[in-house]
């Protein structure tokens, strides 16, 4: 805090959003601070102790190619990692890294640390200052602070009210932390279309009452994944998870008590993640299930508690220990923290701009949970567009957004806002469009030179994209130039169970069959990288390369759509009037108000008739501005 | 998209159109009909100082040409409020004395105080624009106009009732559930408790080729309902061609239909035989004179042959087949042709050969080597149209030839029946035997995936769109989700 109290960006919440949203901005040139109630908590995991997974893994390789902390963050605190999917092509390879819950946010704060211009606050936000319907700044218990734009990332926090079964209910933002009821009662009475939505938690046990051996041991894998691409953290020692099923012992505990269960007892009337059911929805939801998979996933080096990952509920804290006892491996376990509920107000997502500014309050940003959305990488990819955005704004400079066909971020803001969301949104590859664009291993690759164009990078990481780039390059000629001999071919096509070539023939063509990989070429090629340590390169290569034809088609799928999105659409447009249009579609876009035709498109109940008479009445309505002006 | 591209789309409906529905002549009762914005307001201009109808009830009123104008007709007016109308616009019908005069009037006067005459089809086209109805419906509403055969209402009228935009509808279903197997496949991972094998995303996709393939097979047939099998009369000169011409017409006066726009070098008319319609062509008198058939002394166009869905051969009966008429038989390869040996109410029984069937033909040697055995000669039919001898047993088999599917199976069943149909199925049946091949082939699944949203494409280009939320929903309604 400095003692003007004034400030270009003001980011109001400390968790994945709220950090990558200030260290973006601040990253930008903006002035900022970040204000959370508890600093001892900024970047905490207040859910799984994990971050990746299938979308999600390319997500945060997405907020680390921007320029953000999220991947590495990860890498200083991973304490077993694996590539899912990895049986089904490094198309949708997915890393995942169960993190160590104390080394994580300290990554986080160090990072944040770093960042010049970036400051700190602790204290409750109550408040926004407002004036002509623009934001001015926030009011906390200690005073108001000055600032151009605000980005709020209030998580659960709004009106949170966390349930432990069906008679005990209290409020709060995560167990232990007050919830934040100013803020909401405020934004809702400017307005604001707000509504509310539920998620779970398991509950988690001391791994020194596990009986081990009656479960299965999960080991990482054991290469040397980065998810950042800039900056190269020690990774820690690795822990293994543990995997047990539940069994006819659970179930009956479970339906004996469903009356007890928040969930269930109608105490919660939010929608929760079908995604990430409580155990009470597996078992009324499949009763055929004989038995559901639970992880037993290490909280930490230093910790012996262990995250039951798959458990999570809102029944009375003496039926978790009843049902726990029940799974091989359980009979005797120590419960630490009970499993509770939390529901929590969220803002529909249809009320903001693709740059997420709140369309009636220029200068309001909104991200994360607040959003409709659950998951870190969810709300640190949308942390990094506010924050950036916000600072855009600020230094008067165009917005950042990102496309469908750019990245899984660009995915998710556009599906908030143009299909809103009846269920907390987790992303899914099934999303995306254009899935074979969208990897992993190329998230430097597309978003890096956007990221150094807008000044999203410091000088490091610029230095570390330049050598990037060059390696991806070095890799991508040696498949393109290198002829390989049959006497070097033919061992590997062997061992492929490919046929065998009788005249030297380039890498690149071998590549193309689909059942020889791009590793193995390297090594019979004698190439000079390291397809152990370049992997990003070369799985991009085998990619591009095998699946020309495929990435090809995308591509142009990809640019066909773009021309429809060069077709602007007047925010202004008076939806009510043009009655060309059916209804229904009159009224889903009058709620989104959509910037092109593309997004119109997008928008469930818009019809392709719909469109076509949009595009008419947009022609038309031009040529009646252009008479009255 | 850009302007030129705009430009090409439909004008906008936010004018109100008028047309004449019955068709113009004399009758007792024409219908005009309104539909748009203005309409209430045009309808309260032909009937100064009246109040408006109530919704959907025939009212009868004083048609005015306006504040003190003449009296145009005494007329039962019904109005159709948005959006319960058939083109979900505000609708006005008017039911007029017909004749030359009266709905003309009423029309100009309609168009005189507000609207437009409408273009032909624009109506439906309003109706497909509102969502009343899909464009699979809407083409089968013209079909359901302009039908002239049993078969073609009923398959028509099966379309407009969504018989056929269902079936489309079931089969995007089938494309949904793929993509949920592999949304569950890609978006779960291998350590989840039920992960979906790519054998099953195989199967999935197997089944829905078949059933894609099942529609297709319709397609032929289902096209010929629409224009009507054209079926060519062929043979000798005074082979009986014309007389048979004449006397199929004969007895399905009601429905000869001359075709505009062909030449006058040859009689066509669609007649219905067993509910089918079949575009029957007497070339009578023609001879192709660039063409072999000439000089072999065979009656056809070859333009028609070239088109033909079925020949007739007409033979006399006590003729023996010459080396001209099996010239011309192998020369149609394998247009299905029946065999008539005609003017047997002239011919001695005994003289009369058996079946001359291709099989017949060879087993009498009258196969000039194998010649005969290239053409497709399915059935041969001993006829008269003097007694009527084989008449019968023609019109029996003639729709089995032609329409044998739909004679199993009926025509309330879903049938592809234009072009645009079967291109979109075939385009997502080929997208979808694709994918298998690219499965086969070891093509990781996420990659192969690619391939299929041309398929979604293509069905929707029928009938709406498809969205990504529906195959999530899909996959959480039929897995449970751990990890």
């Amino acid at each position: 805090m400095s003692s003007d109290r004034t400030y270009d960006v003001i980011i109001v919440g400390g968790g994945h959003a709220g950090s990558e949203a200030a260290a973006a901005a601040a990253r930008l040139g903006a002035r900022t601070l970040l204000i959370t109630p508890d600093l001892a908590r900024v970047g905490q995991m207040s859910c799984n102790p994990a971050i990746g997974g299938i979308a999600k893994g390319v997500v945060a390789r997405e907020v680390d190619a921007l320029g953000g902390i999220m991947g590495r963050a990860t890498d200083a605190a991973r304490i077993q990692f694996r590539m899912l999917n990895r049986s089904k092509g490094p198309a949708v390879w997915s890393p995942r890294a169960q993190c160590d819950r104390e080394l994580y946010p300290f990554g986080v704060r160090r990072a944040l640390d770093e960042v010049p211009g970036l400051f700190l606050h602790e204290d409750m936000v109550t408040g926004l200052l407002m004036q002509d319907g623009r934001v001015t700044g926030v009011r906390t218990g200690g005073g108001e602070f000055r600032a151009e734009a605000v980005v709020v990332t209030a998580g659960t926090f709004l009106r949170g009210r966390i349930h432990i079964g069906s008679d005990a209910s209290v409020g709060a933002g995560r167990v232990g932390e007050a919830p934040s009821v100013e803020l909401a009662q405020e934004l809702e009475a400017r307005g604001l279309e707000i509504a509310r939505f539920k998620t779970g938690t398991p509950p988690r046990i001391d791994g020194r009452s596990v009986d081990f051996t009656r479960t299965e041991r999960q080991d990482g894998d054991p290469q040397d994944f980065r998810f950042s691409s800039y900056v190269r953290e020690s990774i820690p020692e690795q822990r293994p998870c543990w995997i047990t099923w539940t069994g006819e012992g659970l179930r009956e505990v479970v339906e004996r008590n469903l009356d007890r269960s928040a969930l269930f007892g109608g105490e919660i009337s939010g929608r929760g993640p079908r995604y990430c059911p409580s155990i009470e929805d597996k078992i009324v939801r499949f009763p055929d299930a004989a038995r559901h998979q639970v992880f037993l996933e290490p909280e930490g080096l230093e910790s012996t508690e262990l995250y039951v990952n798959g458990l999570s509920t809102s029944l009375p804290a003496e039926v978790q220990v009843e049902f726990l006892h029940t799974v091989p491996g359980l009979e005797r376990v120590e419960v630490t923290r009970v499993g509770y509920a939390i529901e929590y107000d969220y803002f529909p997502p249809h009320q903001l701009r693709h740059t997420l500014e709140v369309r009636a309050f220029p200068g309001l940003y909104f991200a994360g949970q607040i959003n409709g959305t659950t998951g870190y990488e969810e709300a640190a990819g949308q942390g990094l567009m506010a924050g950036a955005n916000a600072a855009l704004r600020v230094l008067g400079r165009s917005p950042f957004v990102l496309e469908r066909d750019e990245a899984y971020i660009g995915v998710l803001i556009d599906d908030l806002i143009t299909k809103g969301t009846d269920e907390p949104y987790r992303l899914f590859t099934s999303r995306a469009e254009f899935r074979l664009l969208l990897r992993q291993d190329n998230a430097s690759r597309r978003l890096g030179p956007r990221a150094r164009e807008i000044g999203l990078l410091t000088e490091r990481q610029n230095e570390a994209l330049e050598i990037l780039e060059e390696r991806d390059l070095r890799v991508q000629r040696w498949f393109v130039e290198t002829v390989i001999e049959p006497a070097d071919a033919n061992p590997l096509l062997g061992q492929c169970g490919s046929s065998p070539v009788r005249q030297p023939v380039r890498a690149s063509e071998l590549l193309k069959r689909p059942e020889v990989p791009a590793s193995g070429l390297a090594h019979a090629g004698g190439a000079m990288f390291d397809p152990s340590t370049d992997t990003d390169a070369v799985a991009a290569v085998e990619i591009e390369i095998k699946y020309e034809g495929y990435v090809r088609r995308e591509a142009e799928r990809a640019r066909s759509l773009r021309r429809q999105a060069d077709f602007e659409l007047p925010d202004d447009l008076p939806y009510e009037d043009l009655l060309s249009i059916s209804s229904e579609a009159r009224e889903k876009m009058a709620r989104v108000r959509p910037s092109t035709l593309a997004q119109a498109g997008r928008i469930p109940g818009v019809s392709p008739a719909d469109l076509q008479s949009l595009i008419l009445e947009v022609r038309r309505w031009r040529r009646k501005e252009a008479c009255f002006t | 998209m850009t302007d030129e591209a705009s430009s090409r789309l439909p004008e906008l409906a936010v004018d109100t159109i008028a047309a004449l529905a019955t068709s113009p002549g004399v009758g007792a009762i024409a219908l005009v009909r309104m539909s748009g914005p203005e309409a209430f307001e045009v309808l309260r201009a032909l009937t100064p100082g009246e109040d408006d109808p109530a919704p959907r009830t025939a009212t009868l009123r004083s048609l005015t040409k306006g504040e003190g104008g003449d009296l145009l007709d005494r007329a039962l007016v019904t109005s159709f409020p948005r959006p319960e109308s058939y083109t979900g616009e505000d609708m006005v019908e008017i039911s007029c004395h017909g004749g030359w005069l009266v709905p003309r009037m009423i029309l100009d006067a309609c168009v005189a105080t507000g609207a437009r005459l409408a273009e032909p089809g624009e109506f439906t086209r309003r109706a497909v624009l509102h969502g009343k109805m899909d464009l699979v419906q809407a083409e089968a509403v013209l079909d359901l106009i302009e039908g002239r055969s049993k078969a073609q209402h009923d398959a028509a009228l099966f379309q407009v009732e969504r018989g056929l935009s269902r079936r489309i509808g079931e089969l995007r279903e089938q494309l949904v559930t793929v993509e949920a197997y592999l949304a569950h496949h890609i978006d779960f991972p291998e350590e989840d408790e039920a992960p979906v094998t790519v054998d099953r995303v195989a199967d999935a996709a197997d089944a829905l080729r078949d059933a894609l393939e099942e529609l297709l097979e319709t397609a032929p047939e289902g096209e010929l309902l629409r224009e009507g099998a054209v079926t060519v009369l062929a043979g000798p000169p005074n082979s009986g061609k014309s007389s048979l011409y004449n006397a199929l017409l004969g007895e399905e006066r009601a429905i000869v239909t001359d075709i505009p726009g062909t030449t006058r070098d040859a009689l066509e008319a669609v007649i219905s035989i067993g509910g089918f319609p079949f575009r029957l062509v007497d070339t009578a008198g023609l001879r192709d004179s660039d063409d072999q058939v000439e000089e072999l002394g065979v009656e056809v166009a070859r333009r028609y042959l070239d088109r033909a869905d079925l020949v007739l051969f007409c033979v006399e009966s006590q003729a023996d087949l010459g080396s001209a008429e099996l010239e011309f038989l192998t020369g149609l390869g394998d247009v299905p042709t029946v065999l008539l040996r005609t003017k047997v109410d002239l011919t001695p029984r005994d003289r009369v050969s058996g079946p001359l069937t291709s099989e017949g033909l060879a087993a009498e040697g009258l196969d000039d080597g194998h010649r005969v055995n290239a053409a497709d000669v399915r059935e041969s039919v001993d006829l008269s149209v003097v007694d009527g001898t084989g008449l019968g047993r023609l019109k029996e088999i003639l729709p089995e030839l032609v329409y044998g599917g739909l004679v199993r199976t009926g025509t309330s069943v879903p049938a592809l029946t234009r072009a645009r149909q079967s291109e979109a199925v075939q385009k997502a049946r080929d997208q979808v035997v694709a994918f298998i091949e690219a499965l086969e082939e070891g093509t990781p699944v996420a990659v192969a995936s690619a391939l299929l949203r041309p398929a979604e494409t293509a069905l929707e280009e029928l009938l709406g769109l498809i969205s990504t939320d529906e195959i999530l929903d899909r996959v959480f309604r039929e897995f449970c989700i751990g990890k």
